[in-house]
């Protein structure tokens, strides 16, 4: 237990790392309360993170499906933290 | 200046649904849907197979008017669209020449001679022997080619438009022939738009965007997950309503109002404001309120995205009056045509007030409590006004809001 959430914990500050790069978003402001729309992630910042995480992760998190309900920044880590580890336990 | 009437005398459908308006129409009434599972050999891991596509069978068996060494596939949809439309017209010789114009949008122009050519110039980047790619490329591609070939085939010598706006391009096209006949600027028009998009590198680059439906186009429903791609074209004739009479043609519905905005926001999410300017410019072209109108063909993408942002557009708009609209989408039915979308839609919103019945939005199971209606399901539903509203909105914010009134008032 206490190593998945190490691995957890891992994964979500990898994450942050590439939400900042392709977020275009200084890491410091990345904060995980933050709500995307304040941080000036725009539609199509949205869409090169999750092709990001496609490449990096090999997982496909569509738009419509698992990311209709997410507004900050935790949000996002939490759905791509849990596809990931999905995939990877699958 | 005294300003036209604008009637509509002729419409051509060439859709995933078939060959023909009557098909389109026969389809969306029956909530009978063209949707497949597609299957890309050139996409190395392809996530998405849902689409309604223009099937090969389909497209060789009425592609007599076709010449493919000059036509991309976007082109010969919108002849096969073109001769339908100026057939039921009745058109002859002398009814095209200088005072007949062509505004024939596209999205993407020759999509499939742009995602070929791209194959083998990277086969030849990457070691392949020198391929010959296609010589008659830019012609093939450029987005005002089916408008060129139109002109071309039928001798109309007026203005000639492409209006390339993503998914708004065949509405606003429609829109802008509209008023251009109204003004006196030409005395008919061939319009509509057209979209062969269903290759595969565009349908990866739509992957990409992650909004298509992985299972099921579900507009408006709360368990919607995206879109379904579409394609093909829908060609309507416009003309004074002094042309047509004199020539003794049937007017098969007028054109009275038109609107369209600019969000100047974000360039994919759309905003209602935008979407509810345009409507409401509609009607006051029109000169009509919202309880004038018995039908709604929405947008309706079913992205979670663009269903939240109509409904709340056409709230604004309807008020009170929104709850006993009849509202549909028929994309789960022919699917998103992108630059020909509202051009189809149009032809189904014309057939649907011809009728008094609205066709049903097809796959919706649940009222999403953040829109709070249910479209039109099950059967068409009937209705009692003789005005029908159709709706496009478009990547980049533009939308597009026509209305047609019954032939039935002229």
């Amino acid at each position: 237990m206490r190593n998945d959430n190490q691995s957890k914990e891992t994964l979500e500050k990898d994450l942050l790392e590439l939400v900042a790069e392709e977020g275009m978003v200084d890491r410091a402001d990345l904060t995980r309360e933050a709500a995307l729309a304040d941080l000036d992630i725009a539609s199509a910042d949205f869409i090169m993170i999750l092709m990001a995480i496609e490449e990096t992760y090999g997982v496909y998190i569509s738009v419509d499906n698992e990311m209709s309900g997410v507004t900050t920044v935790q949000d996002l880590l939490s759905v791509a933290s849990r596809k990931i580890l999905e995939k990877s336990d699958a | 200046m005294t300003q036209s009437r604008v009637v509509i005398t002729g419409t051509g459908a060439f859709s995933p649904c078939g060959a023909g308006a009557d098909a389109l129409w026969r389809a969306a009434k029956d909530g009978v849907s063209a949707a497949q599972q597609v299957h890309f050999d050139a996409i190395a891991d392809q996530k998405v197979t849902l689409a309604a596509p223009i099937p090969a069978q389909l497209y060789d068996a009425h592609a007599d008017i076709v010449r493919p060494r000059m036509q991309d596939r976007v082109t010969g949809f919108a002849l096969i669209a073109a001769a339908e439309a100026v057939a039921q017209a009745g058109l002859s010789e002398d009814d095209f020449g200088d005072d007949c114009g062509v505004i024939v949008g596209s999205g993407l122009g020759g999509a499939e001679t742009i995602d070929t050519n791209y194959m083998r110039f990277a086969a030849h980047t990457y070691g392949a022997t020198a391929p010959r790619l296609d010589a008659m490329s830019v012609p093939k591609i450029m987005a005002n080619a089916a408008a060129s070939w139109i002109s071309m085939t039928w001798g109309a010598r007026g203005p000639l438009y492409c209006n390339s706006t993503a998914c708004s391009s065949a509405s606003q096209s429609i829109g802008l022939a509209y008023q251009l006949v109204r003004s006196g600027a030409m005395t008919r028009c061939i319009t509509g738009g057209t979209e062969a998009c269903i290759v595969p590198g565009v349908f990866r680059v739509w992957e990409l965007l992650r909004v298509l439906s992985p299972d099921a186009c579900r507009p408006f429903s709360r368990d919607r997950n995206g879109m379904m791609l579409g394609e093909g074209a829908g060609i309507l004739i416009v003309e004074t309503l002094e042309a047509a009479r004199a020539r003794g043609a049937e007017p098969l519905a007028e054109i009275v109002g038109y609107g369209t905005t600019s969000d100047a926001g974000d360039l994919l999410r759309p905003d209602p404001v935008g979407a509810a300017g345009a409507v409401t410019r509609a009607l006051a072209d029109a000169g009509l309120t919202p309880d004038d109108i018995g039908y709604v063909n929405a947008h309706g993408t079913a992205t979670v995205a663009n269903d939240l942002s109509e409904t709340a557009a056409m709230r604004q708009v309807f008020g009170g009056a929104f709850d006993a609209l009849a509202v549909s989408s028929t994309k789960p039915v022919h699917g998103h045509a992108l630059g020909a979308a509202g051009a189809l839609e149009t032809i189904i919103t014309l057939h649907s007030l011809r009728a008094h019945l609205a066709p049903p939005s097809g796959n919706f199971s649940e009222i999403d409590p953040a829109i709070g209606f249910a479209p039109v399901t099950g059967a068409p539903r009937g209705y009692a006004q003789d005005f029908a509203l159709t709706n496009s909105f478009a990547f980049g914010g533009i939308n597009a809001a026509l209305i047609l009134g019954s032939a039935t008032r002229l």
